[in-house]
């Protein structure tokens, strides 16, 4: 019987999982879970800044994409697949969010105290008292400009610039066309090259 | 044809080659201040990219863990209302089809005798029915004959008279 680490090695093909999964193998489902969970999470997280939110909205994306596995064709790859339900997940739950603030969510109305310090980016070695502070401030600085973005254009530079998707790629996990994928990118890096200028030239 | 916003983001991606590159490059007004521009957006995707790429997930296996639990609560809660659809099923096989034929049958009755009885031709009038008692009193109108047309369906009755001397005097008063 094969154990979940089994499963999430790379040496079983993904499409061996997923139609695994397809005729209802929990395990197998396990390992698909096991290959992506951390870069669910962490997309989610730099969407919402909330680490709980995000915990939460990875759990609701993989059980959406375990009820609809049924329905993936193989036309794109798993993880485009399971993005798009990602992406559907946390854009509403961020529109439900700003309805129920009046909208000032996508404003400044995102409190650094929302975020766990001890759950920031790990540095390979020990950083320095004042360098850990330096890092929190800017990483401070850059979720409060993404907080300023709306939903879409977040998504949009988040899957380019960090998870170094494809435009084919993000226009499938949106639902949109490229040209628009690549008309958000515009307006977004131009919006966070204004907000962060100081940032980027500084450090 | 691409937009200008389209056509910038490709080529600070470099994804302009070519004719299209040279193309837009030559219809930049400042190549220089672009080229500029260009520098920071890459500055900012690396800053993003090292910033926000390795955010980690902590109790990766309580994270399984809930996940798995929850599909099997989802897989029970369907099993259940699969068995509730199941049961629902036999029961409008048997008495509830039974059910549902008599009240079909009952409402078609009810139905069917209000539609008769509303097409009868209404019942004869108390005018025409005094007229056809009383007749012509043979006393006064020896020679009098009567004749009646009538078709009920259209509701019409033609009275015809003949040697008629005097008609009685309370005859239409009634």
């Amino acid at each position: 019987m094969q154990t979940e680490a089994t499963l999430a090695q790379s040496d079983v093909s993904e499409l061996d999982l997923v139609k695994r999964s397809q005729a209802g193998d929990t395990e197998a489902f396990d390992g698909l879970v096991t290959r992506y969970r951390t870069r669910v999470f962490g997309m989610i997280y730099n969407m919402v800044h909330s680490e709980q939110d995000a915990w939460d909205l990875a759990q609701d994306s993989f059980l959406k994409a375990w009820k609809s596995i049924g329905r993936f064709r193989g036309q794109s790859s798993f993880y485009t697949w399971i993005y798009r339900i990602v992406m559907n997940v946390t854009i509403d739950w961020l529109r439900k969010k700003q309805i129920k603030g009046g909208g000032a969510e996508f404003d400044d109305a995102i409190q650094l105290t929302e975020v766990d310090p001890a759950s920031r980016t790990v540095p390979k070695k020990e950083a320095l008292p004042h360098e850990a502070m330096e890092r929190d401030e800017i990483r401070g600085r850059i979720e409060k400009a993404i907080a300023q973005l709306s939903p879409e254009h977040r998504a949009v530079i988040l899957m380019k610039e960090v998870d170094d998707m494809q435009y084919h790629e993000i226009a499938e996990a949106l639902g949109c066309s490229i040209g628009t994928v690549m008309s958000r990118l515009f307006y977004a890096r131009k919006k966070l090259q204004t907000l962060l200028r100081d940032v980027y030239e500084n450090v | 044809m691409k937009t200008f916003e389209e056509a910038w983001t490709a080529w600070l991606d470099d994804q302009l080659t070519g004719r299209e590159l040279s193309e837009f490059e030559a219809s930049l007004p400042d190549k220089t201040a672009a080229e500029a521009e260009k520098t920071e957006a890459k500055r900012l995707g690396e800053l993003l990219k090292r910033e926000l790429s390795a955010h980690p997930l902590t109790n990766e296996e309580f994270f399984s863990h809930q996940l798995r639990e929850k599909i099997m609560q989802e897989g029970r809660e369907s099993a259940r209302a699969g068995a509730r659809q199941t049961a629902t099923s036999k029961w409008w096989t048997i008495p509830r089809l039974l059910w549902a034929g008599a009240a079909s049958l009952a409402v078609f009755l009810i139905f069917t005798v209000a539609v008769m009885h509303e097409k009868n031709p209404a019942e004869e009038s108390q005018y025409l029915t005094q007229i056809l008692n009383a007749r012509v009193d043979p006393v006064v109108s020896p020679n009098a004959t009567v004749s009646i047309f009538e078709v009920k369906q259209d509701r019409v009755t033609v009275l015809w008279t003949e040697g008629l001397q005097t008609l009685p005097a309370d005859y239409a008063a009634k």
